[in-house]
Formats: C-alpha cells, structure tokens, sequence
C-alpha cells in the first residue's frame, strides 16, 4: 500500500494555488487553439516541458535527501531552460504555494529550509522536490504526480477557456497514458543537472510572452 | 519538532515510514505587527471597488496603505483603482484566479497571500491592505487565512429583500454594508427596513447604510475601520470566519426563534 501522500501530491485540490495556472493552454488558445486539438497540446506537452519539469523535480528530491541540501544546481539548470521570463515567473509563483505547505508541514526540515536559501525564488519542481521529501515519496511517485498534475491543469483549466462535457477530459488524460509514461520515465533517468533536458517549445514561448503581455487573463500562464 | 533537525532522512527512493510530524506552527510570524488585511467582498457591481476608492480616500492620508485586487479577468478593478488615483499605483496589486474567484479568497487563499506578502515586502510596514473579492454570490466570504476583517456589501439596488435571505456574509461579517442608499427612492427600496432586517439576522454585529453622496455615512466607514485597526493592534480583535454556508439558524442571534428559522 503506498499511502496517501503520492496521492496528495497528485490532488488539485491541494491547496497550492495551481488553480491559477493553465500550463500554456490560456496562450494557445489565444493563439487560435481549438477544442479538439487539446489531446494533441497534452501529448506536445507530455514530450517538452512536462519532461524538463518532472526531471528538475526528481533532481530536487535527490538534492533533499543529501546531508547538506542544496537545491542550487537543480535551480540554475531549471532556470537555464526555461528561457521564457513569464514562465519563470509562473513557475517561481507557483512554487511559492508549494513552499508554503511544505513550510507548514514541517518548518524545520533541512529540506524545507534550505528552499529560503535558493535566489531568486526556487521554482515549482524545487519546491516538488522538497514536499516530496517532506511527504515521504518515492521517485517514480514524484515524477509520475508531476507529469499528471500537467494534463489535470490542460484539461481543468479547458473547463474554463473552451467548455465541454467535462467528462471528455477524464477520456483525454487516459488517452494520454503511454506519453505520461514515457515522460515519467525520461525523468527518473537524468541523473545531474547538467544532463537535465531543455525541452521548452519555441512556441509555448512566444505564446507565453504574448500572455504576458495581456490584460484580460484567467490564468498566470 | 523533535525529529527534525538532523537530517537523516533516508535516500527518498527507499520507501520509509512517514517520518514527518503533524506542524502546529503557523505560517503568521508572532508578535510583529503586521497590516490588518480587510477583505471586502458582496455581489457583483455592489460597490466594492467604490468602497475601497473611499477607504483609500479617507485613511491613505494617516495610515500606510495597499490593495489586492481579485477579478475575474484579472485586472478591472486594479485598473479602475489605480485611474481613480487614491493610492501610488504600485501599491494596487491584481491576481489571477483561474476563473475561481470564490475559491482564491476560501479554499486556496495562495496566491492572495503571496500578492499581501509581497505589498508588504515592498512597502512595509504597511497599516492596511485591502483585498476585494471577485464579486461573487451571497455564499462567498474571506477564510481568516487571508483576511482578519471584512465587510460584506449588499446595496438597494439588488432590492429590499437581500438582507432577508442572509447567507454567511450577510449573517457573519464583521461589517455588512448596505450600499447605495442614494438610489433607494429610484427603486422603491426602504432603507431603514432593509437595514433593520440585515441587524435582526446578524445578531448585534453592526450595519451600516452608506452611500458616497452621505458624507456621514462615508465618515462612518472610516471610524469603524480605525476602530478595527485599533482592536488588531492591541490584540483583541480575533478574526471570525462567517463559513461559506453557515446555515440562517446559526446566526449568533437571540433575535431569532425556531418559527422562522427558513434553512434546509
Ligand atoms: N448611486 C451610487 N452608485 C454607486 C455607489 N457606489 C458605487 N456605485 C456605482 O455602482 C457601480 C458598481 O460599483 P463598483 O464599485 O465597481 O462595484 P463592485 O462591487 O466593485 O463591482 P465588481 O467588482 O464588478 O463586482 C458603479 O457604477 C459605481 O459608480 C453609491 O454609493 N451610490
Ligand atoms: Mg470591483
């Protein structure tokens, strides 16, 4: 019995604050992006940044579980690729909420207080890597809550921008099964920062900046 | 915490039992002072924004000030703030709710605190900082993880029997306004009526009819925010969360007896 806590990770309703963020569905839709073509965005995402996110977190959590933690390595190479500000922005937002429960879970752990070390704020996988080993999890857990969390945030957030039978959703993120697989398993096999892959797509960059530029959002990114 | 200090976690791959202990601390840092955070919310086109328009007016001259604006397109109301020019424009901060303007100030406050924190890291020390809500229904209301305070707007123009139907911000925030008082005669609402329902639900938290064109009333408004600020600073004020579907009955009334107690 694994427990709950891979399960939590995996919970949008965590209260983290990632019903704030669209994973780049926002942009593409401004972009011209339709309904039908959202199991296509999930399977574009699932081989680009769902990969470089669920490594980066895997590489925290290994960082967590050193003696000394320093999540520095693993911030900079993130923050490498990810060239887009807005995104690094979003990603660093969203960390916060994930910084917040693991602060309120357990304040004094190595893990937790060596994220206040990381400048600027340490983005969303670092912080991944630290709840995950607050919580107790597994890689394979780890990488696998990462890479889901991406299609639940698509398909969540299309409830909002391009409405349907919310169940089509559920049918989308099972379809998406042997993409999510294969990224899950691409991340557990990057063993350094350095070999983190830069996986972000020329167009969710532009896409990115062009939301940023707006001023009617929903969604941070 | 006694098991937390050295780090012995075990290499995460190796499934431990779980280690970590339920944390009793809370995220508040003790004993400094810190902002009064008020939250304002009520129905859409209530007149929020115009309340904290009027705030800002009244108070930024003697107190150190900052909004958090929450929309559902994510900058109306921080737009409409800053072009009334009541406060430094940095100071009116907006955030993105993913069209869950209820569950940014209840269920997930996160991203309202981080938009606080960050007023207060740029601006600090501050006295106060305002947060609209997304004007919503008469169900949603600030959980005290964001807000020490908050007032609930209704106005006249939503008609005289708002304040009847109650709800938690109606019954349970620490202020309901009943706003707009101006126009009651263009929409055949009575005010002292209105105002008299609203306090027999709300079992002797206060109401207050305002309207911008009733300088008495706008005066009002202040005070009772002074008045707050006075009770965070020394203490006493204890935040109070009106629950998202606090049930009529359980308005802290004596007012009111079973035979008209409408819920379920
Ligand atoms: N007559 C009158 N109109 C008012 C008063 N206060 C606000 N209004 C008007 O009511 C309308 C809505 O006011 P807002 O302050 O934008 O209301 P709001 O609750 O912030 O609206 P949302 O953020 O969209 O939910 C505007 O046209 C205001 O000018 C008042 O005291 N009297
Ligand atoms: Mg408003």
């Amino acid at each position: 019995m694994p427990g709950l806590a891979p399960l939590l990770l995996g919970d949008g309703r965590l209260p983290v604050g990632a019903y704030t963020y669209s994973a780049g569905l926002e942009p593409a839709v401004a972009a011209g992006l339709t309904r039908d073509r959202i199991p296509a965005l999930l399977r574009a995402r699932l081989r680009t940044a769902a990969v470089t996110e669920a490594a980066a977190a895997v590489l925290a959590l290994r960082a967590a579980g050193q003696d000394l933690v320093d999540y520095g390595p693993v911030q900079r190479a993130l923050a490498a690729r990810t060239p887009a500000a807005p995104l690094r922005e979003a990603s660093a937002a969203l960390g916060r909420g994930v910084h917040r429960l693991a602060r309120r879970l357990a304040p004094d752990r190595p893990a937790v207080t060596a994220l206040s070390a990381v400048r600027p704020r340490p983005l969303r996988p670092v912080t991944l890597g630290a709840l995950g080993a607050v919580l107790n999890v597994s890689e394979e857990d780890l990488a696998h809550a990462v890479v889901y969390d991406e299609l639940q945030t698509i398909t969540s957030a299309a409830l909002k921008l391009l409405p349907g039978d919310p169940l089509d959703t559920v049918a989308w993120v099972l379809a998406a099964e042997p993409d999510a697989t294969a990224a899950a398993h691409e991340a557990l096999a990057v063993r350094t920062p350095a070999e983190l892959p830069a996986r972000t797509a020329p167009l969710t960059e532009e896409w990115a900046l062009q939301h940023a530029r707006r001023e009617r959002r929903l969604f941070l990114a | 915490m006694p098991d937390q200090q050295q780090p012995t976690q075990q290499p995460p791959t190796q499934q431990q039992p779980n280690q970590q202990q339920p944390g009793d601390h809370h995220d508040r840092p003790t004993g400094t002072p810190r902002a009064l955070r008020l939250g304002v919310a009520g129905p859409v086109g209530t007149g929020k924004s115009s309340i904290l328009a009027t705030l800002c007016r009244e108070l930024a001259g003697e107190l150190a000030m900052a909004v958090v604006t929450n929309d559902i397109y994510t900058d109306e109301d921080a737009r409409f703030l800053r072009s009334a020019g009541v406060l430094p424009t940095e100071r009116i901060r907006a955030v993105e709710t993913g069209a869950c303007p209820h569950t940014a100030i209840r269920d997930d406050v996160s991203a309202n605190l981080d938009a606080v924190e960050d007023l207060e890291e740029a601006y600090g020390p501050l006295d106060l900082v305002l947060v609209e809500s997304g004007g919503d229904n008469l169900t949603a209301t600030f959980s005290p993880a964001l807000a020490d305070a908050q007032l609930f707007c209704i106005d006249v123009a939503g008609g005289g029997d708002v304040a009847r139907k109650g709800g938690p911000g109606i019954t349970g925030a620490d202020l309901l306004i009943v706003n707009k008082t101006d126009l009651a005669p263009y929409v055949e609402v009575d005010v002292a009526a209105m105002v008299a329902d609203a306090r027999s639900a709300r079992g002797g938290l206060p109401v207050l009819a305002l309207s911008r064109k009733d300088p008495g009333s706008v005066a009002e408004l202040a005070d009772w925010v002074r008045s707050v600020l006075a009770r965070h600073r020394d203490g006493t004020h204890i935040p109070s969360d009106p629950g998202p579907m606090a049930p009529h009955s359980h308005a802290p009334s004596h007012a009111h007896s079973h035979a008209h107690s409408h819920d379920s």
